[in-house]
């Protein structure tokens, strides 16, 4: 199977150096030739356990972190925002 | 020495929780160097704890079975105010601002976090080789991997450099890195421990889940952190009673499924011919053999990397250096912002695995890898559901090697995954497995062994781990740490 190694990093928001290129291409090609082994099958398959069902909490507002906190991780911030390059032109 | 030992030790005040602590902090500057375990050590946050625990007993307070122990805990669970990072540049820098569940009720429960073990970088690997800070070595012998992604969890606890660990395991990554350094593994159910704090790999397979040196640790630990929880929506809505006091360390007519897939060609002789010298050894203590078959076995490690890889191409989407972690320095928008991010804070392994996620997610190749492999996810667990109305509990080897030498299986990813193939399908059906030591191979390191139950049967696992933990009169530490 051919991968168009350039244009998954793309989808993926990743740059392969170009001397690893040919590399991780035949190791990808190598790791889908295995994945491939998988025959075709029928049948429906659900993620759901139904015997597990999801319990959503109620919506009321709670006490939550703080913004200090949650902003003290990030790389550049100014005026309790975090600064980001230009998104719309 | 076991948790239960040095918790009887306080308990009649023969020493002290910070003696505890200060012994193992004295091992860990021993041994650090040589091993390499953790990426943080957590000293004065670990012997504040511990005086809290002596005032406690000063107090005639009663304490929990974790009080004073020291723990180690994997870098890729959130510990509030002390740095995180799942062993790679991306996090770097990244301080929690809270704590994940398990870690909340291991304060609770008094134990003493001592530090953030390395790992595989974001959980991705099976010999530590790939974390951004170091290499942990196998305290049984140093030119070898301590397995992984929870090498540095098993190899704290193998050293003496802690007592209990927390792992986290998504394809083996306890059971491993467990088998690998001698000491005993469990990956839960999936649902039974919360994932909140954990830093998601595949969502539906990750488990965090105990490493210690005696059976009865190890369930005494998972008392502590099971539980449902409301912040993660995937623990099961179930209660869970007292697991470490309730071990019934009997075989007597329990039927041991052997399922013959896992002892084919994949698995080396020698593996082969200690695991079933083990189940020998358990029959004469009254349990039965059934021959079973879990005949998608085959397609499991493919099914495997399939599922984990998109869930984890989604996950890691996450990462693209604006609200924490690294940020790159030089970028002309946006996009290039994320690229450059995301390439220069990743490793190899990492990228290699959110790219396969990507591809088999993608627009024409959906249904012929991602819907395929979710189909064979639902036959291996129809499998095991077969094969449990014949038997108990089943018994594998965990892994098809012992550790294998660091830089061996670097350059083959294949041959790198083909270390989980015996791992695996357990968490593709989210089902309990526990690995044990059963004996020492003919390169001098350990060779583990594996018993996988149905859902919520842990106490079962601890039984029959009990049991043969009896019939081997303990399960040792590393030779290193008694020199």
């Amino acid at each position: 199977m051919q991968i168009d190694i350039q244009h998954i990093a793309k989808l993926s928001r990743l740059s392969i150096e170009k001397e690893k290129v040919e590399k991780f291409q035949k190791e990808m090609e190598n790791i889908v030739a295995m994945c491939e082994k998988l025959p075709p099958m029928d049948g429906d398959y659900t993620s759901v356990d139904p015997s597990n069902p999801m319990q959503l909490r109620q919506d009321e507002i709670r006490p939550s972190l703080k913004r200090d906190q949650l902003l003290q991780n990030a790389p550049q911030t100014q005026a309790g925002c975090v600064v980001v390059p230009k998104v719309v032109e | 020495m076991t948790a239960a030992s040095l918790s009887e030790k306080l308990r009649k005040k023969e020493c002290s929780a910070v003696e505890i602590t200060r012994s193992v902090l004295e091992q860990i500057e021993k041994t650090e160097d040589k091993i390499g375990s953790f990426v943080t050590v957590c000293e004065e946050q670990a012997l504040k704890k511990a005086e809290e625990v002596d005032r406690k007993i000063a107090a005639g307070e009663a304490l929990s079975s974790l009080a004073g122990i020291p723990i180690g805990v994997k870098d890729n669970i959130c510990t509030k105010d002390v740095l995180t990072t799942c062993s790679s540049k991306m996090l770097y820098n990244f301080v929690p601002p809270y704590d994940a569940t398990v870690v909340s009720r291991l304060k609770q429960a008094d134990a003493v976090i001592i530090g953030k073990c390395n790992m595989d970088e974001f959980a991705m690997g099976s010999s530590c080789e790939t974390s951004y800070f170091k290499k942990t070595k196998n305290p049984w012998d140093p030119a070898y991997v301590p397995g992984g992604s929870s090498g540095g969890s098993a190899a704290c606890v193998s050293a003496g450099e802690a007592v209990l660990s927390l792992g986290s395991d998504t394809g083996g990554s306890i059971r491993l890195p467990a088998s690998y350094c001698g000491v005993v593994g469990l990956k839960p159910t999936y649902g039974s421990v919360s994932r909140y704090g954990l830093v998601a790999f595949a969502s539906s397979l990750d488990q965090i889940g105990p490493l210690g040196r005696s059976v009865e640790d190890v369930a005494n630990l998972y008392e502590v952190i099971c539980g449902r929880d409301p912040m993660d929506a995937t623990s099961a809505a179930r209660e869970y009673g007292a697991f470490a006091q309730k071990i019934n360390r009997s075989v007597k007519g329990l039927r041991i499924g052997i399922p013959k897939e896992y002892f084919g060609d994949g698995v080396e002789p020698e593996i082969k011919a200690a695991v079933l010298e083990s189940v020998d050894r358990l029959v004469k203590e009254g349990a039965q053999t059934v021959s079973i078959s879990l005949p998608s076995t085959d397609y499991a490690l493919s099914a495997y990397y399939i599922i984990s890889s998109a869930e984890a191409s989604s996950n890691l989407a996450r990462f693209d250096g604006v609200k924490y972690g690294y940020r790159a320095k030089d970028f002309t928008n946006l996009i290039d912002m994320y690229e450059k991010t995301r390439s220069e804070g990743f490793g190899d392994e990492v990228k290699r695995r959110i790219m396969l996620g990507t591809f088999v997610l993608s627009s024409g190749f959906y249904d012929a890898y991602y819907k395929r492999a979710k189909q064979m996810q639902q036959k291996i667990a129809q499998e095991y559901a077969e094969a449990f109305s014949q038997c108990d509990i089943i018994l594998t080897p965990t892994s098809p090697s012992t550790a294998f030498r660091m830089g061996e299986r670097t350059d083959d990813p294949l041959k790198m995954y083909a270390a989980d193939i015996c791992t695996v399908t357990v968490n593709i059906a989210g089902l309990p497995a526990i690995s044990v030591p059963c004996a020492t191979a003919s390169n001098g390191l350990p060779v583990g062994m594996q018993m996988i139950g149905p859902k919520f049967s842990e106490q079962m696992l601890f039984d029959a781990a009990g049991c043969f933990e009896n019939i081997c009169g303990g399960f040792g530490v590393a030779p290193s740490v008694k020199a």
